[in-house]
């Protein structure tokens, strides 16, 4: 049962009790004692200073002292739990959604790369604030109760207005806040545009060397950043006004009450502490009024963000799958009848330990054909069966369908590590299998061409190699996995000719016996292919060799170009 | 095959042959970084001394009402009237507020000014860097340069720079206005220094090592989290989602302990400044008592002083708290000030006229990156103006060093380039550079509109100009985007495929118009199909041109007017298409292999 936005953030607040707890209730004991400091100052002077008398001086000096430990260890152990609590559901949180994203059923519709990104970062990172929240809710209302009454003991009238007057002057500058956040909003963007504007114009300087455009760039630069500094002005006079606006509310409210207390203390109706403890009071006052508007600030956000959250967590998987481990047998595929994207009632089988060959002129029956092998279409979607060795593959295991058919992508992803782990990911493979199945993919030359060889670095997505090197990496990674069948689409687009016969050779000398799918147009590798089937208008319209079926005009423009 | 192979990475972004970590960027020192900042400042001295006498006001004007409070609490004690202070308070908060608001402003002006010219200008150094330079430094650290370095400096620019200016003149002014108040006072209250000193020393040796660690714990998270999120259709394809999945929780997990670790010492280091606070408090509370009794003070200033002290607690623990910040901003800045004092490189440009042709010639070339073995040697090639040649060779053959030397990206070893006969040394402005266009398979689409990204190439060009190279280039999928050419592409725009990204950088070719091109396997990056239609658009945008083509596809090779044939750095056959199959030799065994027998 998928969760809901609320059902997010009941979970965060129920899955950490004793954190939370502890929490609560040390935050607030916290609070409270902040709220006593003024209160422990103008006993101090009432007490002692004014009377002169040492022992009330000693007194006053160990309590408030007592005070402060009760205060910072409050705070100390309060807040770790508040902040232990809040990262444990944000680590949750995130390995939960890439659980979801990872699942090997597939997901559907997935959200973009940076929008799942910043779900499991931020939103997550939001949701688990949701703790720090309730705690400082809990906090803040406890201190206010005590100010309160600290208030109502000393005078009842005088207490009341200021109960009154606070949270007024709080909601008031609240009022101002919609006119900061816009124009803080606008400011963030604009800088966020330049920052973002650096890192593409620098992440593309060798493209803008290329053509002698960096003077254009600089300039589109300078612009850019104009404007983002007008902006930030713009903002910075609304933050000028906005904390002028505050000083002189608080300022002007501290007036309104040392008045009030000043003529009373003036009429001998409260005492000198006593007129000191109200004033401490009332500027302390917007401290747990301003936590109640921060929690609810958070709050709001965890909402949103445990939504998107929800979101993710609710998308229905592609292919549900079964539960059956894939059969034994010599990786015989057959696709029949299949009906899906531009296919229409494809039919092939590749013999076990076939090297078969698919040419689709249209790119659409290619892409259409590796997605149906590869599990990434939506099972409602995809009519007819696939079968391995026998097995309709919707009644696998998904993990097992994968294991059984391996479908290489064409946009190459190698994962952050060194060479060897990029092609042997478990790491398990010997020394010599690892070799082979780089020489292979003719992808030697990317270690013994660096002085690391095989722990030669590889970068996230393999950005510090060329794009002809990742290919080949990939293959040997694809090469190394030996799989009952292994289908490669376009494995060759990045490397050159002479590359390319060398790649041919050493593909067919690697799956020798092993079933093989090439989807290419690459003539060296369909040369090297027993069999080869032209795909035309989603269904195959002719089968033969590499020679045999190049005296077909459809197939030489197809291969030939 | 392997033995040149370091070659390539030359000029993709990585290590070069024989040094295994590239270098970084300089970083100024912490004293230069000062002169630069304080040269910008002087160039603004009107908001420099605005912002300074307005921000040393309004803490003084914070100052105001504890005083006045004070005098109150005498007042009330003597029986004496209290109308004038409540005026006097009220007063105070008008001043105190119009002051707040012109500093917070003052402020901002002057600092997002410097910070506006520092970001401009190591953004101008960076994009200035030569080629060479460029594939010496690690792109993680000129990325970072003008990414976290510069937000971070602006970060603190924005939001801590008026509260750390704010609370240091407030922490000063109050300790003045204690001392003014009563020395004795005044020198109580500094009983707390020693225990914040304390405090501090405790925690700046601990704090540093943990935030970086914290930031590394992170900055791993991140990258396992985005390899999975990028890479999932790949790691369902390889049944690899279990030790994906359990490698995240793992760094997820250690981010979470280092980051609780963090706030555990921010937590300790909390309680310890509790404890300043306390022993200043009760210092100030007991030297009044003493005072007050010998009648050495009122009963009000010993209000004042508490109540000044107290105030000081906010200031004091924005200041210490945001130590390490200032720290990391310092670190940000000596880097970014690094760059900004790198020498200037950029030259005014000294295009050639348009439609001329030269002839391009090079001469003896060899090259090898640093100590490494030699990529290039002995090569002689002449392209007559207008000719189109076609490069051909295996991986490592040294065929993008070649392209790269021609294009004057690469500062060959030995030997020369000579443009009509007179040596790239010699040429006016940026010398081969302004002659010469060079495409590479390393494409990279601009975010921002399609039509902003073409006129990086020729700023001023037209609507129809930028039209009319799409056209030539046959990207008519521009057709089928939402907004034409205005809508946006790149990062956090509609994503192009790999040919239509090829597609662009060759219409930027079009436009930039340099009388030599130079791809360098313009094609390499599409599917088969695409793969044609770029070579279509490739051969398009240089019709006419002085061109070398690094080719993958042989069909390139077809269609120049001659092929230079590479291997092991060196020419090794020469000739037209048809010459060299009727030779026999090295090509016609490509050929026949390119054309599967």
């Amino acid at each position: 049962m998928p969760p809901s936005a609320r059902a997010v953030l009941r979970r965060a607040l129920r899955r950490h009790p004793r954190r939370l707890a502890a929490s609560v209730l040390l935050l607030s004991l916290h609070q409270t004692c902040e709220a006593l400091v003024p209160v422990a100052i103008g006993l101090t002077i009432d007490r002692a200073v004014a009377t002169g008398e040492v022992p009330a001086l000693v007194v006053a000096l160990l309590g408030t002292g007592l005070l402060f430990v009760v205060l910072s260890q409050a705070y100390r152990f309060g807040a770790r739990a508040v902040v232990a609590a809040w990262w444990e559901e944000t680590h949750l949180l995130r390995v939960e959604l890439t659980e979801r994203v990872l699942d090997p059923r597939g997901l559907t519709d997935p959200p973009p790369t940076g929008e799942l990104l910043s779900t499991a970062t931020s939103d997550a990172d939001r949701v688990g604030r949701v703790i720090e929240a309730a705690s400082l809710v809990v906090a803040g209302t406890t201190a206010l109760v005590v100010a309160a009454v600290s208030l109502l003991v000393v005078h009842v009238p005088l207490g009341l207005a200021v109960l009154v007057g606070a949270p007024v002057l709080v909601g008031a500058l609240q009022l101002l806040a919609p006119l900061l956040t816009r124009r803080t909003a606008a400011q963030q963007e604009d800088v966020a545009r330049t920052a973002g504007m650096a890192t593409d114009l620098v992440q593309g300087v060798r493209a803008l060397r290329g053509i002698g455009a960096e003077d254009a760039a600089t300039e589109r630069y300078r612009r850019t950043s104009r404007t983002a500094l007008a902006s930030t002005l713009h903002a910075a006079r609304a933050v000028g006004v906005y904390r002028g606006v505050t000083t002189l509310g608080s300022g002007l409210f501290l007036t309104g009450v040392a008045g009030f207390a000043g003529a009373l203390a003036f009429d001998g109706q409260i005492g000198i502490g006593d007129l000191v403890t109200v004033v401490g009071l009332a500027q302390f006052l917007a401290e747990p009024i301003g936590l109640l508007g921060f929690a609810g600030q958070k709050y709001a956000e965890a909402k949103a963000s445990a939504a998107r959250i929800a979101e993710v967590l609710a998308r229905p998987v592609l292919t549900p799958g079964g539960a059956g481990r894939a059969p034994a047998g010599g990786g015989r595929l057959e696709l029949r009848d299949v009906e899906a994207g531009s296919l229409s009632g494809l039919t092939l089988t590749a013999a076990p330990g076939e090297l078969l060959g698919v040419v689709a002129p249209d790119p659409r029956d290619a892409e259409a054909l590796v997605a149906v092998l590869a599990g990434r279409l939506p099972a409602g979607e995809v009519r007819g069966a696939v079968l391995v060795d026998g097995a309709d593959v919707r009644d696998l295991d998904p993990t097992a369908a994968r294991r059984a058919v391996l479908v290489e992508p064409h946009a190459v992803v190698l994962f952050e590590g060194t060479v060897r782990t990029a092609v042997d990911p478990d790491g398990t493979a010997p020394d010599d299998r690892f070799l082979a199945a780089v020489r292979a993919a003719a992808a030697d030359d990317v270690l013994t061409g660096h002085p690391d060889g095989e722990r030669r670095a590889v970068a996230d997505r393999g950005r510090t190699l060329s794009g002809g090197q990742r290919q080949r990496i990939a293959l040997a990674r694809a090469l190394l996995a030996d799989p009952p069948v292994l289908v490669l689409h376009d494995p060759t687009t990045a490397v050159d000719a002479v590359t390319e016969e060398a790649i041919a050779a050493g593909l067919a000398g690697m799956r020798h016996g092993r079933t093989t799918v090439l989807v290419t147009s690459s003539p060296a590798l369909l040369g090297r292919c027993g069999r080869v089937l032209l795909v035309d208008g989603g269904r195959v319209a002719a089968a033969g060799t590499h020679a045999e079926l190049s005296a077909a005009d459809a197939y030489r423009t197809a291969v030939l170009r | 095959m392997t033995a040149e192979a370091p070659q390539r990475e030359a000029t993709t972004a990585e290590a070069t042959a024989g040094s295994a970590s590239p270098d970084l960027l300089p970083t100024a020192t912490g004293r230069r970084a000062a002169r630069v900042v304080g040269r910008y400042a002087r160039d603004s001295r009107g908001v420099a001394v605005t912002a300074a006498v307005v921000s040393v006001a309004s803490a003084a004007a914070g100052l105001i009402a504890p005083a006045v409070l004070g005098r109150l609490v005498d007042a009330v004690t003597d029986g004496g009237a209290v109308g004038g202070y409540l005026l006097a308070l009220a007063g105070a908060a008008v001043l105190a507020a119009v002051l707040v608001g012109l500093s917070a402003v003052a402020i901002s002006r002057l600092g997002e000014a410097l910070l506006a010219r520092l970001r401009e200008a190591v953004v101008a150094r960076v994009l200035h860097l030569h080629t060479a330079t460029l594939d010496r430094v690690r792109p993680g650290d000129l990325l970072s340069r003008v990414g976290d370095d510069v937000a971070r400096v602006s970060e603190s620019v924005t939001t801590g720079l008026p509260e750390v200016i704010g609370a240091v003149l407030a922490v000063l002014l109050t300790l003045l206005g204690l001392g003014v108040l009563d020395g004795r006072l005044a020198l109580a209250g500094l009983l707390a220094l020693p225990a914040y000193g304390l405090a501090l020393r405790w925690y700046l040796p601990r704090s540093g090592p943990v935030y970086a660690r914290e930031r590394r714990a992170v900055g791993d998270r991140a990258d396992a989290l985005l390899g999975a999120v990028q890479g999932a259709d790949t790691i369902r394809a390889h049944a690899r989602s279990a030790p994906h999945a359990a490698e995240v929780a793992r760094r997820s997990a250690a981010a979470r302990d280092v980051g609780v670790g963090v706030f555990r010492l921010y937590t300790d280091f909390g309680w310890r400044m509790n404890r300043s606070e306390y022993l200043g408090l009760a210092a100030v509370l007991a030297v009044g008592f003493l005072l007050a009794r010998s009648g050495a003070a009122t009963v009000g200033e010993v209000t004042t002083a508490a109540l000044l002290f107290h105030r000081l607690f906010a200031p004091l623990g924005t200041l210490l708290f945001s130590f390490d910040e200032v720290q990391a901003a310092g670190a940000a800045l000596v880097r970014l000030v690094g760059v900004v004092d790198l020498p200037d490189a950029a030259v005014v440009p000294q295009r050639p006229a348009a439609g001329s042709r030269p002839a391009v010639e090079l001469r003896g070339i060899g090259h090898r990156y640093g100590d490494g073995p030699a990529v290039l040697a002995d090569v002689d090639l002449r392209l007559a103006p207008g000719e189109r040649v076609a490069l051909v060779g295996a991986s490592g053959a040294g065929k993008t060093t070649l392209a790269a030397v021609l294009a004057g990206a690469v500062d060959p070893s030995v030997g020369e380039v000579l443009v009509d006969g007179v040596p790239a040394r010699a040429l006016p402005g940026r010398g081969l550079r302004d002659q010469v266009a060079l495409v590479s398979q390393e494409v990279h689409v601009f975010a921002g509109t399609l039509a902003d990204d073409l006129r990086l190439a020729r700023p001023g060009a037209t609507d129809d100009e930028v039209r009319a190279a799409l056209e030539l280039v046959g990207a008519r999928w521009v057709a089928a985007l939402p907004d034409g050419t205005a809508t946006r592409v790149g990062e956090g725009g509609t994503a192009l495929t790999p040919a239509g990204a090829q597609q662009l950088a060759l219409a930027r070719l079009v436009l930039a118009d340099p009388p030599v091109a130079v791809l360098d396997e313009a094609t390499a990056e599409a599917g088969s199909t695409g793969a044609r239609d770029l070579e279509e658009a490739a051969f398009a945008a240089t019709a006419g041109r002085t061109t070398l083509v690094v080719a993958h596809r042989l069909t390139q090779a077809v269609r120049a007017d001659r092929v230079v044939v590479l291997d092991a750095g060196r020419v090794v056959e020469e000739g037209t298409h048809a010459d060299l199959v009727a030779a026999g030799g090295r090509y016609a065994a490509l050929w026949a292999a390119w054309r599967g027998r």
